[in-house]
């Protein structure tokens, strides 16, 4: 124990009163060195969370619109036909005039249409492949199954059916199939764009 | 010299240090079962040391990644080595931690005054596991890939941040250069950074509270040892019998063997009155210098004579680069991860509330049951509450991960997946050989511009829905419906001749299940009845324009071919719908340059030309870009790139490494 010193020992409010009183001084140089070390400190490590946390406000790539197939090269009797996508893309400071972006299904539909679906599992990202038109897509991680219209199969236990992309309808006409090629979130219900 | 010394530690007070650090005192003396904290910080100080050198030549971008542990592993001298020590002892490491808390639980290690140490060493346990996870991407192959676009899409399904955390942690929307440099830094500089920095602490507050002496009731220790193992090969024992694999009927034997085994001795244990193991221990106390050093370093020799034995055993894996756009049947986690990995396969982590409560939930309670130990513990009671959680918690492991790895020894496409990740690694090995190097845009452009394995991944793609290849898609899968010519060997004069043989021609092998099984070709050879010689003869004529790889003079030389040719100008009448040598005259498909690479090239291109089938052609499709009648362009189902990389497989035409050397 450090013994007190008399002169130091005076009333509270007394203290509160003198500005030159030494204990007020220490608790101000403590408070100032912990607020402007802190401050000083936030600095770096601000900017560095500032660098980390920067994709969060980037935009995504969105999807790109990208000419798979003539529809009369799909298979007539409405089994699925993997499509691999690839497209120009810029990945940081590279730009790849063409890079392996994922794979697409595609299916002749009845009515004349064409089914795109982005060959990625809902569930946790895997690649789903075809197995047959009975038994229809199958994820070789968690093994769920999606029916040849891309919706849950009897085991699945991904959240949502397959993810359908958008078909150029006008383009459709021309014999042509130009899909948006896009991904979305996995492991959630919403099929969200990322 | 004394007086140096004496200098350095006035100056810096060594001396205390060193006798601090290695005159410990060790209660009830030094025993092997305090090794496995020695053992850890030896593997970690591995890990660091092979690690720094890694560093040395590893080069974090989406380009090099998989090019630089490449160069790594099959170039730099030692690489291999060095990789591999780093690889296997991280497995190990995983093991030692487990064995480390199991010895923690079970002499009740954590009790007042050790909660904190506890803690810190579980918060070890989880950054080495962080190490470990990220680590496995940084070679940016198929296997690190897939795993990880598993693993970062499970965090993305946290609760409102899910989706952010997701984008911070691979450093963007998308996989790429962001994801390897964020993974980099992690794995070699903020997770290591922090391990040091709460060893430190974990060591000091180990000392400050001394070694918990196993009190020993010997007995009691050996009961909880043997019950462990009790559990782990029960629990395989059971796995064994559920999943029998008829080829090795053996392994269920062994297992409950030993397992019977540990049922003996625990039982002798128990039956056995007293405790004379412990009388038959000194109860002096041992010192840690050099009593308990020397069993530690018997020890870390053993990890270390463990690594090697799997670095040369099982040597260290490198499958082919990522691909996003070529789907990977074999997405697995490390093994360590296999039990979440198969547990989120149960209907009862269906949809996304199952996956939130499979992938974060469960596990999340988990780890606070084992972080409430010390807690739990301060009872007998509680305590056997541990141990029993503990086995638990182990038990489930063995049985998930055994089930995992059972489900997958027996599914035909994974292995499928698996065997052709290593043949594409395999014959890019040899492609970099032959190249001489890797192409500035990485490796995957000599996969993607190789026959070999890009023109057999195209075949499947595209004409393995009609065509076999030796009765499957090329590609090790099957074909459902063949509709059309076996294509393997084309060209070559053993199925020219079979062509020939009219029994074939009309069979599934050829043009059986084409119209052309009754065309005019099949008709011709019914009427004609070749002999068997002028089968040969002809069938090295027209393999002669093609000369597909293996191609040699048949015997008899040039005057054979010659003699085949002019049968089918003569005799077989075969002029007379087809073009031969240059000289066209019929309707038939024009058998000049038949099966050379620009004759295969224009059929898969426009297989309905009036030189080829023209109007006769059944079905098969125009794979190439070509104008229509009303003068707009139909564009192709493929480049003209990859209908010669098609060609050039189907042909065998590829660069071989012993070309090199010629």
């Amino acid at each position: 124990m450090i013994p007190e010193d008399p002169e130091n020992t005076m009333p509270s409010e007394m203290a509160a009163r003198q500005p030159g009183d030494p204990e007020r001084r220490e608790f101000m140089a403590k408070a100032v060195s912990i607020v402007a070390g802190g401050a000083i400190v936030s600095v770096p490590v601000g900017v560095g969370i500032a660098t980390l946390v920067s994709p969060i406000f980037g935009e995504g790539q969105g999807g790109i619109k990208i000419r798979l197939a003539a529809v009369e090269d799909l298979p007539g009797d409405g089994s699925p036909k993997l499509y691999q996508v690839v497209a120009e893309r810029t990945d940081a400071w590279t730009k790849y005039p063409e890079k392996p972006l994922g794979s697409v299904f595609l299916r002749k539909l009845e009515n004349g249409g064409v089914a795109a679906f982005n060959s990625s599992c809902p569930h946790a990202g895997c690649s789903v492949g075809f197995k047959s038109k009975e038994e229809g897509y199958y994820c070789p991680c968690h093994e769920s199954v999606f029916l040849l219209d891309g919706s849950m199969g009897k085991f699945c236990v991904s959240p949502r059916g397959l993810d359908s992309l958008e078909v150029d309808k006008d383009r459709l006409k021309d014999g042509e199939v130009w899909v948006t090629f896009q991904n979305f979130a996995a492991g959630i219900e919403e099929k969200r764009a990322i | 010299m004394k007086e140096f010394f004496n200098w350095i530690d006035d100056r810096t007070g060594i001396a205390k240090l060193t006798r601090e650090a290695l005159f410990e005192s060790v209660p009830g003396g030094a025993r092997w079962r305090y090794v496995w904290g020695s053992t850890l910080s030896f593997a970690i100080m591995v890990q660091f040391i092979t690690g720094i050198f890694l560093w040395m030549g590893y080069s974090s971008s989406a380009t090099t990644a998989w090019e630089s542990v490449y160069y790594i592993q099959n170039e730099m001298s030692f690489g291999w080595l060095l990789r591999g020590i780093h690889h296997w002892t991280a497995q190990i490491m995983v093991i030692l931690l487990v064995l480390h808390l199991v010895q923690v639980v079970i002499d009740s290690a954590y009790r007042a005054p050790r909660e904190f140490n506890f803690w810190f060493g579980v918060i070890l346990l989880f950054i080495t596991l962080a190490i470990s996870l990220t680590g496995y991407l940084l070679p940016w192959d198929q296997k690190g890939f897939w795993a990880t676009k598993v693993a970062t899409n499970l965090a993305g399904i946290v609760p409102v941040i899910g989706g952010d955390l997701q984008k911070i942690i691979i450093g963007g929307s998308d996989y790429g250069h962001h994801t390897l440099t964020r993974f980099f830094a992690l794995h070699a500089g903020v997770l290591p950074g922090a391990l040091v920095a709460l060893v430190v602490v974990h060591i000091y507050l180990f000392r400050r509270h001394g070694i918990t002496e196993a009190k020993p009731a010997t007995k009691a220790g050996a009961l909880y040892y043997w019950s462990l193992l009790g559990v782990v090969f029960g629990a395989l024992t059971v796995m064994a019998f559920i999943f029998e694999d008829s080829a090795k009927q053996w392994v269920p034997w062994i297992v409950s063997g030993v397992f019977a085994g540990i049922v003996v001795r625990i039982a002798f244990l128990l039956i056995r009155g007293g405790d004379d193991d412990s009388a038959s221990r000194p109860k002096r106390d041992g010192m840690f210098w050099p009593d308990q050093i020397l069993r530690d370093a018997i020890a870390c020799a053993a990890v270390m004579a463990a690594v090697l034995f799997f670095v040369f055993w099982k040597s260290t894996e490198l499958t082919a680069p990522a691909d996003p756009s070529q789907p990977y049947n074999a997405a697995r986690p490390d093994w360590y991860f296999m039990s979440l990995f198969q547990m989120l396969k149960f209907p009862v982590f269906k949809g996304a509330l199952g996956l939130l409560i499979g992938a974060i939930i469960v596990p999340s309670i988990l780890v606070t049951a084992v972080f409430l130990m010390p807690l739990i513990g301060k009872s007998r009671i509680g305590h056997w509450v541990n141990v029993v959680m503990l086995y638990l918690l182990i038990g489930g492991f063995v049985v998930l991960t055994a089930m995992g790895f059972n489900h997958d020894a027996n599914d035909e496409d994974y292995k499928r997946g698996v065997a052709n990740a290593h043949a594409d690694a395999k014959r890019l090995n040899e492609l970099i050989l032959i190249n001489g190097g890797i192409p500035p845009a990485g490796a995957l452009t000599l996969l993607y511009s190789d026959p070999k394995i890009r023109g057999a991944r195209l075949f499947a793609a595209n004409c393995a829905s009609c065509h076999p290849h030796g009765g499957g898609d090329g590609m090790g899968g099957e074909v459902k419906e063949p509709s059309a010519p076996d294509l393997k060997g084309v060209g070559s004069r053993e199925w020219i001749a079979g062509l020939l043989d009219h029994k074939r021609y009309t069979s599934a092998e050829y043009f059986g299940n084409t119209k052309f099984k009754e065309g005019k070709m099949a008709g011709h050879l019914d009427d004609i009845e070749m002999l068997q010689a002028d089968i040969d003869a002809v069938s090295a004529a027209l393999a002669s324009e093609g000369r597909v790889a293996g191609y040699s003079l048949p015997e008899g030389g040039q005057k054979f071919i010659d003699s085949g040719f002019d049968l089918m100008f003569n005799d077989l009448e075969c002029a007379d719908c087809h073009g031969i040598q240059g000289e066209d005259e019929g309707k038939g498909p024009s058998l000049t340059g038949y099966m050379s690479r620009e004759w295969m090239v224009n059929f898969v291109g426009n297989p309905a030309h009036e030189d080829l089938y023209g109007k006769k052609n059944d079905r098969m499709p125009s794979f190439l870009s070509m104008k229509k009648e009303d003068g707009t362009v139909k564009e192709g189902q493929l480049s003209r790139q990859d209908v010669e990389l098609i060609v050039g497989w189907l042909r065998g035409e590829w660069p071989k490494a012993g070309d090199v050397e010629k």
